[in-house]
């Protein structure tokens, strides 16, 4: 149980905290302006497709045509003269120029018929990705000029139907990246501005014990993490319609599992740093790689094979990819065992270390 | 019975430039402070009076001699030494964003105390500060609250490291006055400076102390008979400083 000294020393530790507005501003900005930029990204990938058409054909199948792409979410359709559609095109605000030309489709049983395609070769990407759409569209058309059941229909499925986006790829990753800058700022960061400030020796001279101080920060951190955490997922939730499919325990779960690993490492960091400007170099060392290798803002499968196994052994990466997989796949706790034994490895291996470096005494002097 | 006894207490440090080799920089002290003593430690910088301060709160270990402290031994016990000793840094910083009154409420914690914080701001006459934060004190409202949060567990020695460096005037008397009023409610105080008009002024018995270890010793009446130069001819006042200069040397310290 807690002694009413730890309880003292962990609210302090919470009110310095609470009090101090521009570290929780710039500790919840950071994500959260991640978040909103890469939700905005993706909604424009969905939006419509924008084309320019002319119709330089006056028959029947032509008009149908057009008609089936304006309906179609999506394509924006402007029509228009070839040369201004071409100038939109050349400067960006079109995707593509469709020309139907004056011969199209002016006999129905002219299967030859052709469509002249005015691309930006920029936009090829996009090109392959219409090609299919379009012929789909005439196709379709012309078997009902035919008067021909179609065969087989292909269901153009809207993207944002799809289960995964980069957003919700992105959101566990950036929690467990705010968890552990959160988590080594606290022991960390802190603990050499305690020192530097002649705190810990003013501490020291009263009957505190280690375990106290220990204790406190712990659990004032922690606090501190889960809140912060908690705040992210609820705009998540609310502004960006970002869906947990996995059970909030076990996602908590690795949240804590790993704020504490982080903890221990900050303990190290701060007995190993004197200056501030040594913790922020030692500090950089720590999280600077695991910002890029830990797959928080792409996967790991992504990296080069040669840097993959060594990436996939950072704790932030067993952090990011447990929260990940909770978030995304809805995994059970058993499920993501090996996310959790990559944790406690860390956690066994920085306990030791920290109790090994944070010596009371030497640390507060 | 002294409340404080320290015999040849040492020690050790490696030379700051060659790591090998060591250098003592408390080369057995030994005193004896009386209880309801104001006992000064006097002495040029680095002449070890921090060090000495420092192994009888037990924020450093003891290299060799002892120290005992109301018959508790600090070595052996430091954590009983700090339940019964109040203790003033050189650096008074304290955590941001946290008041007064909250700071001493949490220094009454740390000695599992329930303290009433505004009752020792008054004491320190900084109970309308209350409210504030540290870093808006003066440099003597600064010191006075340091000593108001060593007073938290009712001390039986308070340690003063250097309590009027850096005051003007009126703000060094006004804490010379608060230092007085503690030890004539009966608790003993050792503090250290290099202020010779506050060792004449406040203490009841000065060590003197030069490269670790104490030259002279006695009270400041004593030392000024025995070690001020004679006066010449025409008449010259010879006082403490006199007296500071002669047993330390001329020569310019760090």
């Amino acid at each position: 149980m807690l002694t009413p000294l730890q309880r003292h020393l962990t609210s302090i530790f919470l009110k310095i905290f609470w009090r101090d507005r521009r570290s929780i501003f710039f500790s919840l900005f950071f994500p959260i302006l991640f978040m909103l930029v890469f939700s905005f990204a993706n909604n424009r990938d969905q939006q419509p497709i924008a084309i320019g058409i002319v119709n330089d054909s006056s028959s029947q199948v032509a008009s149908d045509f057009i008609e089936m792409l304006i309906d179609s979410p999506l394509f924006e359709v402007t029509s228009g003269e070839v040369l201004p559609l071409r100038e939109q095109l050349i400067v960006g605000e079109q995707t593509m120029v469709l020309v139907l030309p004056e011969e199209f489709a002016a006999n129905v049983d002219d299967i030859n018929s052709e469509i002249k395609v005015i691309v930006d070769a920029a936009q090829l990407a996009q090109f392959n990705l219409i090609m299919p759409v379009l012929e789909q569209t005439l196709l379709s058309i012309e078997r009902e000029f035919r008067d021909i059941e179609p065969m087989f229909s292909i269901e153009i499925e809207d993207v944002q139907a799809r289960s995964q986006r980069y957003i919700d790829f992105l959101l566990p990753g950036l929690m467990a990246f705010t968890l552990m800058q959160l988590a080594i700022a606290g022991s960390g960061f802190n603990i050499v501005e305690y020192r530097r400030k002649g705190i810990l020796k003013r501490l020291f001279v009263t009957p505190i014990e280690s375990r106290d101080f220990i204790t406190a920060i712990v659990l004032a951190r922690m606090a501190i993490v889960l809140v912060q955490l908690s705040i992210l997922i609820l705009l998540a939730v609310l502004l960006l319609d970002i869906r947990i499919v996995g059970n909030f325990f076990a996602y908590y779960l690795v949240m804590v599992l790993g704020t504490i690993v982080f903890l221990c490492q900050g303990f190290c960091l701060g007995s190993l740093a004197r200056t501030q400007e040594a913790i922020g170099a030692i500090g950089n060392i720590v999280i600077m790689p695991q910002i890029f290798l830990s797959g928080i803002f792409y996967p790991i499968e992504s990296m080069p094979e040669l840097v993959q196994p060594i990436a996939k052994l950072l704790p932030l990466s067993f952090v990011s990819t447990g929260m990940r997989e909770v978030a995304n796949s809805g995994a059970t706790l058993i499920e993501i065992t090996p996310s959790l034994i990559g944790i406690a490895v860390w956690f066994v291996i920085s306990f030791v270390a920290a109790t090994r470096l944070f010596l009371w005494k030497e640390v507060a002097n | 019975m002294p409340i404080i006894e320290v015999t040849n207490l040492a020690k050790q440090y490696p030379q700051p430039d060659n790591k090998t080799e060591h250098f003592f920089a408390v080369d057995g002290v030994s005193l004896q402070i009386e209880q309801g003593e104001i006992f000064g430690i006097l002495g040029p910088n680095g002449a070890g009076k921090t060090t000495t301060l420092e192994m009888l709160e037990g924020l450093i270990d003891i290299d060799g001699g002892s120290a005992i402290i109301n018959g508790i031994d600090v070595s052996s016990n430091p954590r009983q030494v700090k339940e019964i000793i109040g203790v003033q840094l050189q650096a008074n910083e304290y955590f941001d964003k946290v008041s007064l009154q909250e700071l001493l409420a949490l220094f009454g914690a740390l000695y599992r105390r329930t303290i009433n914080p505004l009752a020792l701001l008054e004491k320190v006459q900084l109970r309308e500060k209350a409210r504030e934060k540290p870093a808006n004190l003066s440099g003597g409202q600064k010191q006075r609250f340091s000593i108001a949060s060593a007073l938290v567990n009712d001390p039986k020695v308070l340690f003063l490291d250097e309590p009027t460096t850096g005051l003007d005037p009126q703000a060094k008397r006004n804490l010379w006055n608060l230092v007085r009023g503690l030890n004539s409610a009966g608790m003993t105080i050792v503090l250290t400076t290099h202020n010779m008009e506050e060792a004449e002024e406040l203490c009841d018995r000065l060590a003197i102390m030069d490269k670790g270890k104490i030259i002279a010793e006695g009270s400041p009446q004593e030392l000024i008979l025995q070690h001020a130069p004679e006066p010449p001819e025409a008449p010259l006042h010879g006082d403490l400083e006199d007296v500071f200069l002669v047993l330390t040397g001329h020569g310019l310290r760090e």
